[in-house]
């Protein structure tokens, strides 16, 4: 019986889906944003600027009167805010999700006489992160919210990780947001674990003879595509394949550098193999700006993560000075390597959430970066480094339209990202609600929930987290579990987003209604339909 | 409480040392000098300039605004050499698979590992930084100064030979480590024995494979086909080892397997410059004098595994005795900081004299690195390492007060303890400050 009312549900959705499959199209509306203080990053600031968006391009900015605007533009009053290009994480995981390593069995440590090094399978340059994105609506309006409009996604396991894919975050659709792919291979001064190479001098002289050995098949290949006769055909090799780009050709190759020493390895093989290298993480790069400044070609992509290395001094000695690192010393790292003239990116390497983001800049401009250095370290320096600074990381006629409308000057303690346009195309940024009312409602914990409709019943848990007024947790049934993106318990009435996942199409949900401390009712709503819920507590230890 | 404020001052001293660069000027005064390979001199000056010493003598008139070390009452040495240890490193072990000559310490060097302050303030000025035991070939080690706030390449010495560390017995058959699971090639002596001769055959195969292709390239008529062998870092190594590029440093404890593995070395024609532990040695000193193979020991550890239960701590005076180059290790970041006791037992224990004793952890080791050009002993034109003692520093009641090298002082622990207690103070007060502020609250 039960099995019958969830297919009834399931139905219900399938003419739902009907419904959405028709809106959802893209449409690129024509903007003029107008009012707006415009920081192009690349000139001088416009005090009162228009700008127009078309096509998902800027047609044109510039000061108020030598603008005009199109009849067919749709205007955003933007008085009082300011306008910048959209920011570029040069180095996060978001959207990724890979598959779970399998668990090393026991017995695969033997090495004799006969058996071959694997170290092939345990390493994956020919990882694509472009092949396990899975971009989360949440996650999308995380980096909105802080006015991220560009990422690079790198996967981040094993000595080579595999390689990146640089999105433009247009949506919550994978395809539609690449820009680049592959951006580069991801090198990190890790181990194999268990497996050769167990230990990072181990995986040095690994990195050095996988290079040889990419080196010497590739120039088997070209000398046997010259003149095979007489020579024995290449063996084909999927490993050495995916390195050829990058060692041969010279694809930028990302070394993921944790500490000091790290840095001094990194330039050692980008010298030794003459790559086109790229340092990341590197969140004690001050400590050798002075090699850093010989090797300034070698482009510096610095880590906002100020938590300092293992290995650092400042570490092992006692909580005291440990703290006083995170809290002021590394947070200076990046205003450090400014004073030395270096130029750099900065990125969320190794942040726990994007909201530490902004948090983490602050700190570094308070340790004395400049403003305007961070601002470019975030837009056009990485654009340039990650070679798409013709069409990205400034507002410039012809560029794409990637901007954010700020309350403020951008990292600024009480700047709100208001809109954002990603290829032009507009997300407003939700307010929290203001005037909320102070809660004494707890509704923290696991929940037993029975959704009614016309067609049947549907019965789902819910687990509910309450920070103050703000909850957030999901809602699983057998169709799926479903986040929320957002909830609001102001005194006891309760509002959540939802977004729900129905066979493989995502939509959202909206719930209003009443909370008490051991009680939930409400509606649910998705499109025009709405459907009771009930939720009972479920109590602790049961389930 | 103290350890914090070690730490702070660790720090400090790390920021203050980073800014000077290499070699400096110093006129030591007035000190007793053991200059090891050229007699004592009761009361007598040493000048450095940039890093070299120029002058020993007695009564040296220091070129204007020198710095001045008065050394009045204390014994001047050159600064202790470790010739076995596995400090200022991140990793000691290679331990994934038997053979891993291809890994280099020069590539894990950690120069912020606290045990080279440890090493200084016991007057090191030089250690022999190696890979582990696990592998019966480990990977090349390196020599490195304790120059504390220095960056690792500073660090390096250069002159120094090339080693690579070879083990026998039960490290690396495993059979201490019941719980690492499932077990490796090899498991026994024999196996460890022929593991290495294998590779050396197929060094020497690699070898081969490479002259004949320079042979057919360099041909007035090369092949049209002719393509270079695979450069693998592993056999590369080895091919050094062949070739006396580098030379082996092999960690034995019994007679029999150390015998072997000498037979091993004349087979391929490769050189062993030290055994590493060696506690059978005296069982073989004759052997060992006449292959002028050295030794690098613990003075009176042993029994404590079943290889190391017939070592005796007579052992480094006896093998001294029939000539063999003899060294005392620490193979340890805490140990490295009193070497000079050790060395001083073997006047007990062996019967060797105040000078055969120092030669144990100075210019015999400085010998077996190949170093003996620019350290071990106190002459004009070698580097200015030198540590300080307050009393001779084969008493049982010496200190290291202080440890120069190349003329810049590392340690100074009158400096050190004023600044600890400097900071201790400055700390009960800042302690006192925040109980008032919390008492009124």
């Amino acid at each position: 019986m039960k099995i019958k009312k969830n297919l009834l549900f399931i139905c219900l959705f399938v003419v739902i889906l009907l419904f959405t499959a028709t809106s959802s199209a893209r449409v690129t509306p024509t903007y003029a944003i107008v009012n707006c203080k415009i920081i192009p990053v690349t000139g001088s600031p416009i005090e009162k600027g228009i700008i127009i968006i078309r096509d998902g391009l800027i047609e044109s900015l510039g000061p108020q009167g030598k603008i005009s605007i199109p009849e067919d533009a749709e205007i955003i009053k933007a008085e009082g805010l300011f306008a910048y290009p959209g920011l570029i994480d040069a180095h996060t995981n978001l959207f990724l999700e890979l598959p779970k390593e399998e668990p090393r069995r026991p017995g695969t440590r033997r090495t004799s006489a006969a058996e071959p090094r694997q170290k092939e399978k345990a390493q994956h340059p020919d990882l694509m992160a472009i092949k396990f994105l899975k971009p989360k609506k949440t996650a999308v309006a995380d980096l909105h919210k802080i006015g991220i409009t560009t990422v690079l996604v790198v996967p981040g396991r094993g000595i080579y990780s595999g390689q990146s894919v640089l999105l433009n975050v247009n949506g919550n659709k994978a395809a539609p947001m690449v820009i680049k792919t592959p951006v580069a291979l991801h090198v990190n001064f890790t181990t194999a674990r268990g497996t050769y190479p167990s230990s990072l001098m181990g995986t040095m002289a690994f990195l050095r003879q996988s290079f040889l050995d990419t080196e010497h098949y590739s120039s088997y290949k070209s000398q046997f595509a010259k003149s095979s006769r007489g020579l024995k055909r290449p063996e084909y090799n999927p490993f050495l394949e995916a390195l050829s780009p990058y060692v041969v050709k010279k694809n930028p190759v990302f070394f993921n550098c944790a500490n000091l020493e790290d840095i001094k390895r990194a330039l050692g093989l980008i010298k030794e193999f003459k790559l086109n290298g790229f340092l990341t993480g590197s969140n004690e790069a001050w400590r050798v700006a002075d090699l850093l400044i010989k090797n300034a070609k070698v482009p510096l992509l610095v880590s906002l993560n100020f938590k300092p290395p293992m290995t650092s001094i400042y570490v092992n000695q006692g909580e005291e000075l440990k703290k006083k690192a995170e809290e002021e010393i590394y947070p200076a790292n990046a205003a450090n390597l400014h004073k030395k003239r270096l130029m750099f990116a900065l990125t969320s390497q190794g942040l726990k959430k994007p909201s530490d983001i902004p948090k983490n800049v602050q700190k570094a401009i308070k340790a004395g970066l400049p403003k305007e250095e961070a601002l470019k370290a975030m837009t056009i320096i990485p654009a340039k480094f990650l070679g798409v600074s013709s069409f990205l990381g400034s507002l410039e006629p012809g560029k794409i339209a990637n901007i954010i409308l700020t309350s403020g000057e951008i990292f600024d303690e009480k700047t709100r990202v208001e809109r954002v346009f990603v290829d032009g195309i507009s997300f407003e940024i939700k307010k929290p609600p203001k005037g909320e009312k102070p809660t004494k409602v707890n509704i923290a914990g696991k929940w037993s929930a029975t959704v009614s409709s016309p067609m049947g019943e549907l019965e789902t848990i819910l687990e509910l987290e309450q920070d103050g007024n703000e909850i957030s947790g999901s809602i699983s049934s057998n169709m799926g579990k479903w986040e929320i993106i957002e909830g609001i318990l102001s005194g006891n009435e309760l509002a959540l987003s939802i977004e729900a996942t129905i066979m493989g199409e995502t939509m959202d949900m909206t719930f209003s209604g009443t909370a008490e401390n051991d009680s939930i009712e409400g509606t649910m709503a998705v499109m025009e339909w709405s459907m009771e819920l009930k939720a009972k507590r479920i109590p602790e230890g049961e389930f | 409480m103290k350890k914090k404020t070690i730490g702070f001052i660790l720090v400090v001293s790390l920021v203050i040392f980073s800014s000077f660069s290499f070699g400096q000027d110093l006129l030591i005064k007035n000190g007793t000098i053991l200059t090891v390979t050229k007699g004592k001199i009761l009361k007598g000056d040493i000048l450095i300039i940039k890093g070299i010493i120029k002058q020993i003598e007695e009564n040296i008139k220091g070129p204007k605004g020198i710095k001045i070390i008065d050394a009045s009452g204390k014994f001047v040495i050159p600064g202790i050499i470790d010739s076995h240890t596995h400090i200022a490193l991140s990793g000691t072990n290679e331990n994934a698979e038997a053979i891993t000559a291809e890994v280099k310490m020069r590539d894990v060097l950690n120069a912020e590992d606290r045990s080279i302050y440890t090493a200084i303030s016991g007057g090191v000025t030089m250690v022999h930084t190696m890979h582990g035991s696990s592998n019966p070939i480990g990977g090349e080690n390196i020599v490195i100064k304790t120059k504390w706030g220095k960056t690792s390449e500073e660090m390096i010495v250069h002159d120094a030979y090339r080693t690579l560390k070879f083990a026998l017995g039960e490290n690396p058959k495993r059979s201490n480590s019941p719980t690492l699971g499932t077990p490796r090639y090899p498991q026994s002596r024999m196996g460890v024995n022929a593991i290495i001769r294998r590779e050396f055959l197929k060094a020497k195969n690699y070898m081969e494979q490479w002259d004949r292709y320079l042979k057919a390239k360099n041909s007035k008529k090369p092949a049209k086909n002719l393509i270079a062998p695979r450069k693998d870092l592993r056999m590369e190594q080895l091919a050094d080892v062949l070739r006396g590029k580098m030379v082996a440093r092999c960690h034995t404890y019994r007679a029999d397997e150390t015998l072997e593995f000498i037979k091993l070395s004349k087979e391929f024609g490769f050189k062993i410059a030290c055994f590493e532990h060696a506690s059978e040695a005296f069982k073989i000193a004759r052997e060992l004098a006449e292959e002028k193979i050295g030794i690098s020991v613990f003075l009176d550890s042993w029994a404590y595994k079943v290889e190391a239960s017939e070592g005796i701590a007579y052992s480094a005076g006896y093998c001294t005795k029939k000539g063999v180059l003899v060294s005392i290790n620490s193979d340890s970041g805490e140990r490295i900081r009193r070497l000079f006791n050790d060395a001083a037992k073997a006047m007990k224990y062996g019967g060797l004299s105040e000078e055969e004793a120092l030669n144990l952890v100075t210019i015999n080791p400085a010998i077996q690195l190949g170093v003996e050009k620019i350290a071990g002993s106190l002459e004009v034109g070698k580097h200015g390492d030198i540590a300080i003692f307050n009393e001779h520093p084969l008493s049982a009641y010496t200190l290291c007060e202080m440890t120069i090298i190349e003329g810049e002082v590392y340690f100074d622990r009158a400096q050190y303890l004023k600044e600890r207690e400097e900071m201790e103070k400055k700390k009960k007060k800042e302690e006192k400050k925040k109980e008032k502020k919390g008492g009124t609250k």
